[in-house]
């Protein structure tokens, strides 16, 4: 289908209530709930990695910080902004679904997905200038820049798995972003679904949130 | 063990102060639990036979207002109360036993898969056993070689995890002399449950004997037959071990097939490569499971040991009987 | 809506109904109970009804029990001789972790939410189906592709490590097959998560009008802490355990201190999971337990708010009690201390429970049938577990018999002789509800009563050989435990036939049990208020709750 043909609204937008549930506020609470719950075990899950950043920190703060220096401090920077931007975009097309504005929100989601991939790049360049300045310790073929300090390997390692782990995360969100694209672009699907828009910004919006931390406990702290 | 039949034994035998501590400790805790308890046991009898269905019975009972807040607090409370006087009873025994007093003698142990090695004071070494003196406190420390083990003394009431790359201690002061069992109590993998060993609980004296009788200079051959024992091979390599490890009689000179295919004489530099970096040369037919001596042994320990082995040779097969360490002297004791 | 096209007669009285369900209406093979609406494979295997996914869920666990409990008596066979002659010591190391593993993380931590709860969880609060039908589908198959790959690896390749995985072993020295059954238990671990996720909502969104928290039965609210605790500690379990696999496959040092390290953060990370797990497979024991004792007695649960609240306080505690596991591996002295007065709280909430099922018998009708015999079978051998645990928690006590065979003798009364036990009872007691047949009561008594004498059998010389420094994991052991050995594995005979027998008669009765009624023990609750076995969709019409939870008064008319 192309995009021209999706009618820019307003179109009627609602959600078809499952079989298990009575109203539709039952079944949108619960969902928004399901999603809340998902992201704190999420939370948990990267806390333990930032934990072991910052115990790592406090007891080596010798090695840690010059591994921090080979960071790209301008990428990850720049990165952020790139989720700021795309959160503010998904944020556009919960609120455009909201008022049935159908084109305006896939446009919107299509803008997120474009940022979401924009950082997978950013991100796999900075992996790449990681790889040229010999900073992954755990390849063992491939000489270690900082190996007089090898505490500063379990920081970076730490950083491998964190921001790895992130853009898995960010990968996957950026494929149901696209998929539900498309679907929003199918007449009638946010008079079915509607609140799907809304939970998958909640998943993004954690994304973006995860950044937040990794951004600052990562690449700030230590310099 | 210590004296008469130890088959039917419950209860272990406790060889210092603090272990029976432990046990006074643990008999009043029992006390005051069977008290905590028996009233569930005997009442859910009582009451399944008086409030059996179909008997007759008074069944009628009022709520009063606050009356069963009142009972779930008290025995939500009282318990507690209760129990929390062992509480403090086994912390300050267990901060005792964090504290070796100034006057301790240091033994240490180091644990690696799968033998405890002891060095006393004066240089002398033992494997899985330990002397100690009675009377006098004993503090030890231990580290691991590889994974995480932990020294057990039953008969002192007493264990503590062994640590790789870092240093752990217990102490104790043992005041009944006999012969008891150690152990290693964490997991350590295939053979742990063979590292385990005894414990010579000894008078003064006696200790002091033993000690200069382990202090006597040696041949180097004697000295490698020493670390031969001292440093586990004996463990796996003699003759009778369950460790399927070849036997290394007759073997200085010999050729040893390869796992890659091929054979190797067994000569001085063979022999050295296969101590401190068994995983390098694998034997055909064998799991390779040896650990590797480097950093363990210094240069003249393995120069020591290699002369020994060349000893065992295929010339002097006669001799290798008595020149087997006497681990099964030692072992004879264990048993009742 | 029967096939003939005749609407089934509404009823009119709902809350009378409700208040005091007819027992003697039987309904089974109506054609729309959730057994009998379909019978292909498919819809087993591709169904989204929570009772039919509650009952995959009791034949997978089953079938991991029953491997675990082989492996549980070859150990014993192995330990009747005293110089392990019977296994090599690889084969036995083997063994114990397969037991260790399967019993673990495939029977205990999913038994009782993953069936029971499954099945009955949205019955209780009155609700046509779980929150996410379709997800609650997902985590069965994700638990049993993580379980059956763990599970063939532990048995074709064999792992030695121990259910506990400790590094450095784990992650530097083991030569078994280690990878494939850590990605099988993380794996595992997501399946917990999105179950715990389904109560959580379901709990929240999907109570029946007037069904308040507070008119929810004990066992809704053991399971909401439950899945409290999987939400919390499954995360840690699972970076844990990706570390581990980071360490043994990459060499990325986190644990090995050849690496740069550290064995003890490993044992601090796995035992905050760890002992929340504790409380995962003993908190919905104390749920069947406390719905099975008020129905037996025919009288209200005593101190219904103190034991729901109990079951909230066990899950919040259980988080501060990890360290009481490492009290001699270096801990500091502060730490210590302060693990093991928190750890002597824990036994307030656990010690309320016992209590307030004591005094709900106090003037009761009793009646001594197949589940109130699991029940107080239960109770004894849980009090004997929860004392034992405070002898642990004493700080001179544990550095005695820690690691030792006192301590696993311990954790087999918790949960062998408190879950499956419990699980045991709760099956007999929902039985009926399940399958709407009964099963041969005269078998039942019997095999509690082995169940209990087989256990004690087993596991009480455990205590003895505990405290006679017997250490745990020895597969040679000196000969003069030998004796006490023996015993342990003679009554491991008993108990295996008190294992047997459920298996065999139950089955029976499928086909050969007479037909269960509505309601067969006169008990309260919305799940005796439904046909056994319940219609697809749980209940006729919505239910409407007017009533208080263990609302046997209608007993006292009966003195």
């Amino acid at each position: 289908m192309s995009a021209s043909a999706i009618p820019a609204g307003p179109v009627q937008i609602g959600v078809e209530i499952e079989e298990q549930f009575h109203t539709e506020k039952q079944q949108r609470h619960a969902a928004k709930l399901g999603m809340w719950i998902w992201l704190a075990t999420e939370l948990l899950l990267f806390a333990g990695l930032f934990l072991v950043a910052l115990i790592i920190r406090v007891q080596h703060p010798d090695a840690v910080t010059p591994a921090a220096r080979h960071l790209k401090f301008a990428i990850g920077a720049t990165n952020t902004a790139v989720l700021i931007l795309s959160s503010l975009s998904m944020s556009g097309a919960i609120e455009m679904s909201r008022m049935g504005w159908q084109r305006g929100t896939v446009r919107c989601m299509q803008v997120t997905a474009a940022l979401g991939t924009i950082f997978l790049l950013l991100k796999g360049f900075e992996y790449y200038k990681d790889f040229d300045e010999h900073m992954m310790p755990f390849l063992a073929w491939r000489p270690y820049e900082l190996a007089h300090l090898p505490a500063s390997a379990l920081f970076v390692d730490d950083y491998y798995v964190a921001t790895g782990l992130h853009g898995l995360h960010l990968t996957t969100g950026v494929a149901i972003v696209l998929v539900m694209a498309w679907q929003v672009g199918r007449p009638g699907y946010l008079a079915r679904h509607q609140n799907r828009i809304e939970v998958l910004g909640l998943y993004w919006h954690f994304i973006d949130l995860i950044w937040m931390i990794v951004f600052p406990v990562l690449y700030l702290l230590n310099r | 063990m210590n004296g008469g039949n130890r088959d039917l034994a419950l209860w272990p035998i406790a060889a210092s102060a603090g272990a029976h501590n432990t046990d006074h400790l643990v008999w009043a805790f029992t006390l005051v639990t069977l008290m905590l308890t028996v009233p569930i046991f005997v009442g859910f009898t009582i009451f399944s036979v008086i409030y059996r269905d179909g008997r007759p019975a008074h069944r009628e009972y009022k709520e009063k207002k606050g009356r069963s807040e009142a009972i779930e607090l008290s025995w939500m409370l009282i318990p507690f109360a209760l129990t929390l006087a062992f509480f403090a009873w086994g912390a300050r025994m267990f901060d005792i036993h964090r504290h070796p007093p100034a006057n301790a003698i240091t033994i240490s142990a180091i644990g690696r898969q799968w033998m405890w090695k002891f060095q006393h004071p004066g240089g002398q070494a033992e494997i899985n056993d330990l002397h100690v003196p009675t009377g006098q406190p004993v503090r030890i420390t231990m580290i691991s070689q590889d994974v995480i083990h932990a020294l057990y003394l039953p008969a002192l009431r007493i264990q503590m995890e062994t640590l790789p790359g870092r240093y752990t201690e217990l102490w104790f002061n043992a005041d009944k002399p006999g012969t008891y069992r150690l152990y290693c109590s964490e997991y350590c993998g295939t053979d742990h449950s063979k590292m385990q060993g005894l414990l010579y609980v000894m008078k003064p004296g006696d200790y002091q004997a033993w000690l200069a009788h382990q202090g006597a200079s040696q041949t180097l051959t004697a000295k490698g037959r020493q670390l031969f024992a001292a440093n586990g091979c004996a463990g796996c390599h003699e003759n009778g071990s369950t460790v399927r490890a070849p036997s290394l009689h007759g073997l200085f000179g010999q050729p040893v097939p390869m796992e890659a295919g091929g054979t190797v004489i067994a000569d001085e530099s063979y022999l050295r490569d296969k101590i401190l970096d068994p995983d390098k040369n694998r034997i055909a037919g064998y799991k390779q499971l040896m650990p590797s001596f480097k950093g363990v042994l210094a240069e003249e320990d393995v120069v020591a040991l290699v002369a020994y082995l060349r000893a065992l040779g295929p010339k002097e097969e006669g001799a290798s009987a008595e020149d087997a360490p006497d681990r099964s002297t030692a072992t004879g004791d264990s048993t009742p | 809506m029967s096939p003939d096209g005749t609407a089934t007669p509404p009823r009119q009285n709902l809350p009378a109904t409700l208040r005091d369900p007819r027992p003697g209406r039987t309904t089974l093979g109506r054609p729309d109970d959730y057994l009998h609406a379909e019978h292909t494979l498919r819809s087993w295997l591709w169904t989204i009804d929570h009772k039919r996914i509650g009952i995959l869920y009791l034949l997978s666990i089953t079938f991991f029990f029953v491997f675990g409990a082989i492996a549980a008596g070859l150990i014993r066979l192995s330990l009747v001789v005293p110089d392990g002659q019977i296994f090599t010591n690889d084969t036995y190391n083997k063994l114990f972790t397969l037991h260790g593993v399967i019993m673990v993380w495939f029977f205990l931590i999913p038994s009782i939410p993953t069936t029971f709860g499954n099945f009955l969880l949205p019955i209780m609060i009155g609700a046509k189906e779980v929150a996410f039908p379709r997800l609650n589908r997902t985590s069965w198959y994700i638990f049993m592709a993580g379980a059956l790959f763990t599970m063939a690896d532990l048995v074709i390749g064999g792992v030695d490590t121990g259910w506990t995985f400790y590094a450095p072993f784990s992650t530097t020295f083991s030569n078994t097959y280690v990878l494939p059954a850590l990605a099988g238990v993380i794996v595992v671990g997501f399946s917990s998560i999105l179950t715990g996720l389904n109560f959580v909502v379901t709990v929240h969104t999907m109570r029946a009008p007037g069904m308040t928290w507070f008119r929810m039965p004990i066992f809704v609210w053991t399971m909401y802490a439950v899945s409290l605790i999987f939400l919390l500690a499954t995360p840690v379990l699972t970076i844990t355990l990706m570390l581990l696999v980071m360490e043994r496959a990459f060499h990325i040092g986190v644990f090995d201190p050849a690496l740069g390290g550290d064995p003890v953060l490993f044992e601090h990370m796995f035992w905050f999971y760890s002992h929340p797990a504790v409380y995962i497979m003993v908190l919905p024991g104390m749920g069947v337990i406390s719905e099975i004792v008020p129905a037996f007695a025919q009288k209200k649960l005593f101190g219904y708010r103190f034991v729901a609240y109990a079951s909230l306080g066990l899950a919040s505690v259980t988080f501060l009690v990890w360290g009481h596991h490492m009290f001699v591996n270096g801990e500091s002295e502060t730490a210590a201390v302060a693990f093991s007065v928190l750890s002597f709280a824990v036994a307030v909430p656990s010690a309320v429970k016992v209590y307030n099922w004591t005094a709900t018998i106090y003037k009761g009708s009793i009646k001594l049938d197949t589940p109130m015999l699991y029940a107080m079978a239960y109770i004894g051998l849980f009090v004997i577990g929860g004392l034992t645990g405070l002898f642990l928690a004493t700080l001179s006590i544990d550095e005695h018999v820690h690691d030792t065979y006192f301590v696993v003798a311990h954790f087999h009364y918790i949960m062998v002789g408190g879950t499956a036990l419990a699980f045991l009872g709760g099956l007999h007691y929902w039985w009926p509800k399940f399958t709407g047949r009964m099963y041969p009561e005269a078998w039942g008594r019997v095999s509690a009563f082995l169940g209990f004498i087989g256990f004690n059998a087993t596991f009480f010389p455990q205590f003895l050989l505990g405290y006679m420094g017997m250490p745990r994991r020895y597969h040679n052991y000196p000969p003069e435990f030998q004796l006490l050995n023996v015993a342990s594995s003679m009554g491991s005979l008993l108990l295996a036939l008190g294992y047997l027998f459920p298996m065999i008669y139950l089955v029976w009765s499928l086909r050969y049990g007479k037909r269960a009624s509505a309601n067969p023990w006169l008990a309260k609750g919305l799940e005796w208020t439904t046909s056994s076995p319940p219609p697809a969709h749980n209940f006729d019409e919505q239910p409407v709750v007017d009533f208080e939870p263990y609302d046997y008064r209608d007993r006292e008319a009966r003195v």
